[in-house]
């Protein structure tokens, strides 16, 4: 039953949030405190957060502005931004001895013509995969055929596909199906009664909701989410319990 | 229906066009617009220049589902010998309560003189004309401002209220200065904040709840309206009221 007011109905861990200003669009939230309280005005329990400044000028700077955004209440956890430079490279390292990453996030190369290819990102991929760290990879301007031949030489890494578009839409079965270790991240994924689709064909536990706030609304993507056929199980594993269990280190 | 008001989704297309996902199956649709309680959608074919072959498309899907279905007439200035006759047919006979134009499959930007007599059919019949409109030049919501005018008993709404920010600017500005002139909310870029935006500086009564279905979805575009920081009229307003004032319902 649709009401014009709207609460989530199972607990949600937001898998895709940013947090601070991009060089050339403030966010709409000024500190840490003005954010959670849209995460409560939204019914969101607890949110995976990195940086505006990693994606869009430094992943070394924005990883150190984010401390700043996490707080000790369990409700914001760290989402590194990397890239496959040694400086990089030896940040999440640094944090990662301290038992401090649970993922990461890729910054996008392909913006500086540097191709997702093994002969690019082995190293990096390697440690990620040997240390049983998940990785964040946004679609926006990916190619398939790097993204599928990549991954596939890296069988246990585990990867979430973030902000698949109508347009990825010819893409998005055979990527899942020739990755069996990446799950699909929610928040621009639009196609009409998709989601459902692709949780008949590859079960819920491959999905997992993301606003990609402040980019994005925060409410839209999770009102859909309710009002689908999704039984409640499946919904409480897309809006939290998939994360949960990628963050874990779990593989399907 | 939501809280007792008719939800009335006033941006849809029909035709497939698979390389992006979009499917005109009537059973997916309504199996989306009865998950949240969308009782109509407004739809037209935009994929024919001719009008014809689109608008007959449109017409027999419509009958599948007349009570949930609105067609509403596409003509192009492509072929400008067809717009005013096949306009008067797709009214009077397949009974299309408004217009759907698309600058971006033409050469010219929606104020130039190849369109106008298209807003002089709506004039003469008071109908509701909705546009494509974005930041491109084909399609910028500042040429509302110069035809509303012109044009005072249609009315003209500015699909997706420009997109994006510049041109959405334009698209509030034609709405304060034009009491002909509405807004309509479907988006792909779901920014934070518009809905807000177009409710507090248009006001509430000239906004129209679209959704672009079956390009997308329309539960994440009712969304965005029902977690609006808005009031519950606003909302009420938006979801049905306004459009059913507008297509006379």
């Amino acid at each position: 039953m649709t009401s014009l007011n709207f609460k989530p109905r199972v607990p949600v861990f937001d898998a895709n949030l940013r947090v601070g200003d991009l060089r050339d669009e403030p966010a709409p939230y000024r500190n840490r405190d003005e954010l959670l309280a849209e995460l409560d005005r939204h019914g969101v329990e607890r949110a995976l957060i990195y940086h505006a400044q990693a994606e869009n000028i430094s992943p070394i700077d924005g990883n150190n502005y984010l401390e700043a955004w996490l707080g000790d209440d369990g409700r914001t956890y760290p989402q590194w931004m990397v890239m496959p430079t040694a400086d990089s490279l030896s940040q999440i390292q640094s944090l990662h001895a301290e038992g401090r990453v649970d993922c990461v996030r890729l910054f996008d190369t392909g913006q500086r013509d540097l191709p997702f290819r093994p002969w690019a990102y082995n190293t990096l991929l390697s440690w990620l995969s040997e240390s049983r760290i998940p990785v964040w990879i946004p679609l926006l301007d990916a190619d398939a055929d790097d993204l599928v031949t990549t991954l596939q030489a890296y069988p246990d890494l585990v990867s979430v596909l973030v902000g698949a578009h109508y347009v990825h839409a010819l893409w998005v079965r055979p990527v899942l199906t020739a990755l069996p270790n990446a799950h699909l991240e929610l928040s621009r994924y639009e196609p009409i009664c998709e989601i459902e689709a692709l949780r008949d064909e590859f079960g819920a536990e491959r999905l997992v909701y993301g606003s990609w706030y402040s980019r994005y609304a925060m409410g839209p993507m999770l009102f859909y989410l309710h009002h689908t056929n999704l039984s409640d199980a499946e919904l409480a594993s897309v809006c939290a319990g998939n994360l949960e269990h990628i963050l874990q280190g779990g593989t399907q | 229906m939501i809280d007792g008001t008719q939800v009335i989704d006033f941006h849809g297309h029909v035709g497939r066009w698979d390389p992006l996902g979009m499917k005109d199956d009537p059973d997916l649709m309504l199996h989306a617009m009865d998950s949240a309680g969308i009782d109509k959608s407004c739809l037209f074919n935009i994929f024919h220049p001719d009008g014809t072959t689109g608008n007959d498309l449109l017409a027999r899907f419509v009958a599948q589902y007349p009570d949930r279905f609105i067609g509403f007439a596409y003509v192009s200035p492509m072929m400008p010998e067809r717009m005013i006759p096949e306009l008067t047919r797709a009214i009077d006979e397949l009974k299309f309560p408004a217009i759907k134009l698309y600058p971006p499959y033409t050469p010219w930007p929606f104020n130039q003189p190849q369109w106008h007599p298209i807003y002089e059919f709506a004039d003469e019949r008071g109908l509701a004309v909705l546009f494509h409109t974005n930041g491109g030049v084909l399609s910028r919501p500042r040429y509302l401002a110069e035809i509303a005018p012109r044009y005072p008993n249609a009315k003209f709404v500015a699909g997706h209220s420009g997109n994006t920010a510049e041109p959405r600017a334009e698209a509030i500005a034609a709405a304060q200065a034009h009491p002909n002139v509405y807004l309509e909310t479907c988006s792909t870029y779901r920014t934070p904040g518009v809905i807000e935006q177009l409710v507090n500086e248009a006001g509430a009564d000239r906004v129209l709840f679209g959704s672009d279905t079956t390009l997308m979805d329309p539960r994440p575009q009712l969304g965005k309206i029902i977690t609006a920081r808005i009031s519950d009229d606003a909302k009420r307003q938006i979801l049905g009221g306004n459009a059913r004032r507008l297509l006379g319902l």
